[in-house]
């Protein structure tokens, strides 16, 4: 029971007993206690889950997978249930449960006396179960069932409040752009299922592939086609479009699903597969370039935001390709490097990202529901824990020096410069992403600070929809932010820069150990790069300091001089959203009106040709007059023609 | 009186207690629906008796080892539960899966009882194929008499006595191994299909639509007619003979075949040739009625007609089970009597209809302004889904498309079940009409929801259990005119399609501001889901989770006449492709891990590769042909 293995189930059943509980409240009196399991389940799993940690840190190889369950199987597919706990599931979880943990307490202020209250418990219960049990799938199958288990849950909180046309969209188009993504996820299953050797257990896959090597572009395709998966789910470009319309949910779940957790997945899923990609380069300098790509555009697009919780989301999706370029490294420099520095961008991420979030939730609660910049301003004085707060996770996410976000930054930064000093082919690649990642880390400060000025600094101002009382938030949402807050500016000096304690451990994983055989990848040592940091001490205290210039009085519209244009092309998101409609749903959609039209036509088609017996009957009707002396005669007459016939053909 | 003997009689049952109810649920008149009920859940327990003791006796027969797979009088159906087995006696469970009841005779020559003849046979029986599939047949009915409870008001007794006689029909199609007896069922559920349209039909365009429905499926299904009897005169017995037992003529179909072949690979392909070409017609011949019947693409035009105007029980049956025949006449008569011509034409023609089918269908159900619409168009897609696994003709794609059939018809019956909840209080199912229910039926919400996500193959829900099946079989592209992967692409872009069009209609419906049409009683406040409706639906759902976190029972039910079929599938390929047949038991054992298999493995060994010398990198070399093309 006690078992590393039985630790996780723990941690997996915790969630969803909660869950069942919510759901089971609703139809009792108890209604407004639908929040209390939650948070117990969540908490307790925590512990549960430092508790694994520890123990998989003794274990010091990893624990083999639990026995296999069979799911389905037939002929050579076998979908079996089966889970494994090594460092980088165990980082997740501990990570998971305790981000929802704080979480959950907030929301159960936050969503204090609305309608749905036990329905938003439910499935946050379901989301948190979901996201334990993709993080510790060892079969793609029930890695799949999971990811969209976690994608049904986003789909029901984003639409959480129905009545609203924008919600309602937002949740089917979330739902619907991950969904894209999943087709080619699946497809690149199979693939991998036939490369592998018929495989679907995560391990043996990896392991078979690493043995009998199959073509190198098949193996590229296979990773495209998971990586497709991870830019659905994690909102890359293409298809990061769904995320900031995401943000009509309610705000805790924009924080723990559209920040901390389930946007994280595809990151989770390619530091998983990190023995299958750290044998394909091919597809590894398309990982990068996609996240490179994004990371700048969702930066670009979060300047001149006016929606707080929005220039949030674009910042998500911008973080998030960070993470993707530093996973693009791995195979050219040292799996666990690349790994690691993915993963720690996402450990620190998650937690000033949710603090963020709930900031922001904070702010939107007192302010009646407004999330404008342009209509409120000089909450400092109103909301001073939640100012302090927001300021904290601000400066993680800036990259100020000695705060978490800038230590994983750097660490990005780290791994493509090293992928530039190696004999890849793509050298020149690697060099413009670690400029395009400057850039955005210089655009990242800036943006930040903006909507922090904008929110906190200036004169005074409160909307009419706040009412008289718009004052700090209630205790039971202010400690989650001060305990995040701790979480933002510690984890990344503790855990990283002097001990190495992250990096140690992930790297201890069986499949980044895996992952390192096959490759010929350089190894990187984790030392303090000088160089690195003050480039971005620099970039990071420059877009606060342009920031500062700029907004430190409010003014949301204001733009630096000569920049209107580039201003307007940011608020107005690229044209991106109108660009997709244009050029993809609205000629999908008039194909299916074609169709339609053309269904009509080909029934018609049917009927026509049902009416030719009847014609064919109305033609030859006439014969069939009743008078036998016509029949004798038309008798009469075949014979005489039939004998005829036979005589001329003897005779020939 | 042995299990068997109980058995054999409940097998009986199962088609006559319908024929029954059908001549006696009319006498009662007002009463009639409780009578049906009742008389539906007695078919309801003697079907779970009848299942529980087949998946029993084939798991037995699973475990039993097979000395030679290859042999021709192996590769047959072996039903279970045959009434009047000709080797039973009573008291003794010995069977050889052959009966004795003859309706009539082509011979007058009086024939040892049991030996094959020119016997038209009342031969019916379970095996791994039919039996979830009666299981589904005889639980359907019961949400169908439930959601027809209010809504048929005029003639209630022969309304469910025609109801009877179409599950009679369906039921006994499935359970028949004797090919014209299959060919009575399946026609005999064309006339109370009929009637149950023209007469209880919801619209003005009813009679049209029975017509329509009617003369469609009948013009195909006489062209089987043509097919199954072209079958029978050319593969007779040994002792020249013919025969109308489906194994017997599937063993006298390999014996020809394989001799055929042993002269082709010696050096003459006179005969394989000529067999070829007979299979070629007689593919042809079979497929016109189960092309209209599953509908394929474009024979497909009477389905959204009289799905729209049937009663909203009818459509259940329609979808979830009718549609379902097509399907399973391909299974049990295409593909084992036909097997080559399965292969040459199966995916590249058929096949190509069907992917066509399932993009087409898709985008058609998106445009549909009624709800009864969008579900009738995704079941063509969703059909079309399932026939491209069929012609997979492998384990994985059996196994998936068999398992479909039945999820699909849970899923998709059980969706329109749900609508007669609409149906009987607003008398409409227009998509405009409506909107925010969720916040209006939260009960009516929930189980609609939980029915669209299983529609959409969500994990953990029944479809994509099968899904996967399917999409598997169309990855393991061995065959010959399919070593692509474009069936495989389509199928993916399919599920997308489906989410798209589903989660469109969620939205329209269930999302924004309320808004719903005048009801049927404009002045009561229109109530929520009542008892009997949350029965009736909360069921189908259940089990529709259950199938999903559960379906191995179900797979390996199945397991022995799949094998059975994929052994006829490769040696066909082997034909076809002109190289011997080998077999290779080559399933994984499910109790050790399984060791890693080399990647040429692939099943190079069944000679997929035309008459090329054996390859050395088969299952790469397959792949690259795929994306070549």
């Amino acid at each position: 029971m006690f078992e590393p293995i039985g630790l996780a189930l723990i941690v997996l059943l915790l969630p969803l007993s909660a869950c069942l509980l919510a759901a089971f409240s609703s139809l009792t009196p108890l209604k407004k206690l639908a929040h209390v399991p939650l948070i117990v389940a969540c908490g307790s799993a925590a512990v549960v889950a430092l508790l694994l940690l520890l123990k998989v840190l003794d274990s010091g190889a990893g624990v083999p997978p639990s026995k296999p369950i069979t799911w389905f199987a037939a002929g050579h597919l076998q979908a079996r249930f089966t889970i494994t706990v090594d460092a980088l599931s165990a980082i997740m979880l501990a990570m998971i449960t305790f981000v929802g943990t704080w979480i959950a307490v907030f929301a159960g202020g936050y969503m204090r006396g609305d309608k749905g209250f036990p329905r938003f418990f439910a499935v946050m219960g379901l989301f948190v179960f979901s996201m334990c049990g993709l993080v510790l799938a060892n079969n793609f199958f029930v890695l799949v069932a999971f990811w969209e288990g976690v994608g049904l849950c986003s789909y029901l909180l984003v639409g959480y409040y129905f009545e609203k046309p924008s919600a309602a969209a937002a949740a089917r188009k979330a739902f619907l752009y991950t969904r894209l993504g999943d087709t080619g996820f699946l497809l690149g299953i199979f693939l991998l299922w036939k490369l592998g050797g018929w495989h679907t257990d995560l391990n043996l896959l990896f392991d078979h592939i690493q043995r009998f090597q199959p073509d190198a572009w098949q193996l590229t395709l296979a990773c495209l086609l998971l990586f497709c998966g991870a830019v659905g789910k994690s909102a890359q470009f293409p298809l990061y479009v769904w995320l900031p319309d995401a943000m009509e949910g309610p705000t805790p779940v924009s924080a723990l699903i559209h920040a901390a957790t389930m946007v994280t997945a595809g990151v989770y899923l390619l530091a998983r597969c990190a023995p299958l990609f750290a044998m394909a380069p091919d597809a590894q300098i398309v990982v990068s370039w996609i996240g490179g790509i994004t990371a700048l555009l969702a930066a670009f697009i979060a300047l001149a935001q006016t929606d707080l919780k929005r220039i949030l989301a674009y910042s998500t999706v911008s973080q998030l390709g960070f993470m993707f370029m530093a996973l693009g490294t791995s195979g050219t420099i040292s799996p666990a490097f690349a790994v690691t520095a993915a993963m720690f961008h996402l450990f620190t991420h998650a937690f000033f990202k949710a603090l963020l979030f709930l900031a922001a939730g904070s702010v939107m609660h007192s302010m009646g529901g407004v999330i404008d910049v342009r209509q409120f301003g000089g909450l400092r004085k109103v909301m001073p824990t939640t100012h302090l707060t927001f300021l904290c996770g601000a400066l993680a996410l800036a990259g100020f020096p000695l705060l978490s976000g800038f230590w994983s930054k750097d660490l990005i930064l780290e791994s493509l410069l090293a992928a530039v000093d190696t004999e890849s082919h793509y050298t020149a690649g690697y060099f413009t992403l670690f400029l395009v990642a400057c850039v955005t880390a210089f655009l990242t400060a800036f943006y930040t600070f903006r909507a922090y000025f904008l929110t906190f600094w200036g004169p005074e101002k409160i909307p009419h929809e706040a009412g008289h009382h718009a004052h700090e938030s209630t205790r039971s949402m202010t400690i989650p932010l001060l305990i995040l807050a701790a979480g933002a500016l510690s984890v990344g000096i503790v855990l990283e820069p002097f001990t190495h304690w992250f990096s140690d451990f992930l790297g201890s994983a069986p499949s980044l150990m895996q992952a390192r055989g096959r490759t010929p990848a350089k190894d990187v040592a984790h030392h303090f790069n000088w160089i690195i940091a003050s480039v971005s001490v620099v970039l990071a205290l420059g877009g606060i300091g342009v920031a500062f210039a700029l907004y430190r009085n409010g003014g949301a519209e204001r733009a630096p001089a000569g920049m209107a244009k580039v201003f307007e092309l940011s608020r107005k998101k690229l044209y991106v959203d109108e660009i997709y409609g244009a050029a993809l749903v609205k000629p999908v959609e008039v194909l299916a009106f074609l169709a339609r039209v053309f269904d009509g036509f080909l029934d018609a088609l049917a009927r026509l040709i049902s009416t030719i017996p009847r014609f064919i009957g109305g033609w030859v009707r006439p014969i069939q007059n009743g008078l036998v002396q016509f029949y004798a005669l038309s008798m009469a007459l075949g014979v005489a023609v039939f004998l005829t016939f036979v005589v001329f053909r003897i005779t020939r | 009186m042995s299990i068997y003997a109980v058995i054999r009689v409940l097998v009986l049952l199962l088609v006559l207690l319908p024929l029954l109810s059908a001549v006696v649920v009319p006498v009662f008149g007002r009463c009639a629906r409780r009578v049906s009920l009742i008389l539906a859940l007695v078919h309801l327990g003697i079907t779970a008796a009848v299942v529980v003791v087949a998946v029993v006796a084939i798991g037995e027969r699973n475990a039993g080892k097979v000395a030679n797979p290859t042999a021709p009088t192996e590769l047959q159906f072996r039903p279970e539960f045959v009434p009047g087995d000709s080797a039973a006696h009573i008291g003794s469970d010995a069977t050889d899966a052959r009966t004795t009841w003859t309706l009539f005779s082509l011979s007058n020559k009086q024939t040892r009882p049991g030996t094959p003849g020119p016997n038209v046979q009342f031969y019916i029986g379970i095996d791994g194929l039919n039996v979830w599939l009666v299981a589904l047949a005889s639980l359907m009915l019961i949400p169908v008499i439930l959601v027809s409870w209010e809504s048929v008001k005029e003639k209630p007794g022969a309304f469910f006595g025609w109801l009877f006689l179409l599950q009679a029909g369906i039921i006994g199609a499935f359970l028949s191994f004797d090919v014209i007896l299959f060919y009575i069922f399946f026609e005999l559920t064309l006339i109370p299909a009929f009637f149950l349209i023209g007469k209880w039909g919801m619209g003005s365009g009813r009679r049209d639509a029975a017509r329509k429905f009617f003369l469609y499926t009948l013009a195909g299904s006489l062209l089987t007619l043509v097919g199954v009897i072209g079958v029978v005169l050319t593969n007779p017995n040994a002792d020249g003979t013919i025969t109308f037992s489906i194994p017997q003529l599937m063993v006298n179909v390999q014996e020809g075949l394989q001799n055929a072949h042993q002269k082709a690979l010696a050096g003459d392909g006179a005969d394989l040739a000529a067999k070829h070409a007979t299979q070629f017609w007689l593919f042809l011949a079979l497929m016109a009625g189960f092309m209209v019947k599953v509908p394929i693409w474009p024979f497909h035009t009477w389905l959204p007609s009289a799905y729209g105007e049937a009663p909203t029980g009818v459509t259940v049956m329609l979808s979830a089970l009718m549609a379902k025949l097509g399907a399973f006449g391909i299974l049990r008569l295409v593909l084992p009597l036909v097997p080559d011509a399965s292969i040459l034409y199966g995916l590249p023609v058929i096949g190509g209809f069907a992917a066509f089918g399932i993009i087409y269908a898709a985008l058609c159900a998106y445009a549909s302004k009624d709800i009864k619409l969008v579900i009738a168009y995704s079941s063509v897609s969703h059909l079309g889904f399932l026939v491209l696994a069929l012609f997979a003709f492998n384990k994985e794609g059996l196994s998936g498309a068999v398992l479909h059939m039945v999820n699909h018809g849970l899923s998709t019956g059980a969706m329109f079940a749900s609508l007669a909840f609409l149906v009987d209080r607003y008398r409409t199912t227009e998509i405009s009409k409506f909107g925010g229910l969720m916040g209006r039926f939260p009960g009516f919400a929930l189980l609609f929801f939980v029915l669209c996500l299983a529609s959409v193959g969500l994990p953990g829900l029944n479809n994509f259990v099968s899904e996967m099946l399917m999409m598997a079989g169309l990855f393991d592209a061995r065959n010959a005119g399919a070593s692509r992967l474009w069936p495989a692409v389509v199928a993916a872009v399919g599920i997308f399609l489906s989410a798209w069009y589903t989660f469109t209609l969620l939205q329209r419906v269930f999302f924004n501001a309320s808004k719903e049409p005048e009801p049927v009683l404009p002045q009561a406040p229109v109530p929520g889901v009542n008892r009997r409706e949350f029965c009736a639906i909360g069921s189908l759902a259940t089990v529709c989770l259950l199938l999903g976190l559960f379906p191995q029972i179900l797979l390996d039910t199945m397991k022995p006449d799949v094998r059975t079929l994929s052994i006829i599938g490769d040696s066909a390929r082997a034909r076809v492709g002109g190289v011997p047949y080998v077999y290779v038991d080559d399933e994984p054992k499910p109790t050790a891990l399984p060791a890693p298999i080399p990647i040429n493995k692939g099943g190079d060994e069944k000679g997929k590769d035309k008459g090329k010398a054996p390859p050395k990198k088969g299952g790469n070399k397959k792949e690259q042909k795929a994306e070549d093309e």
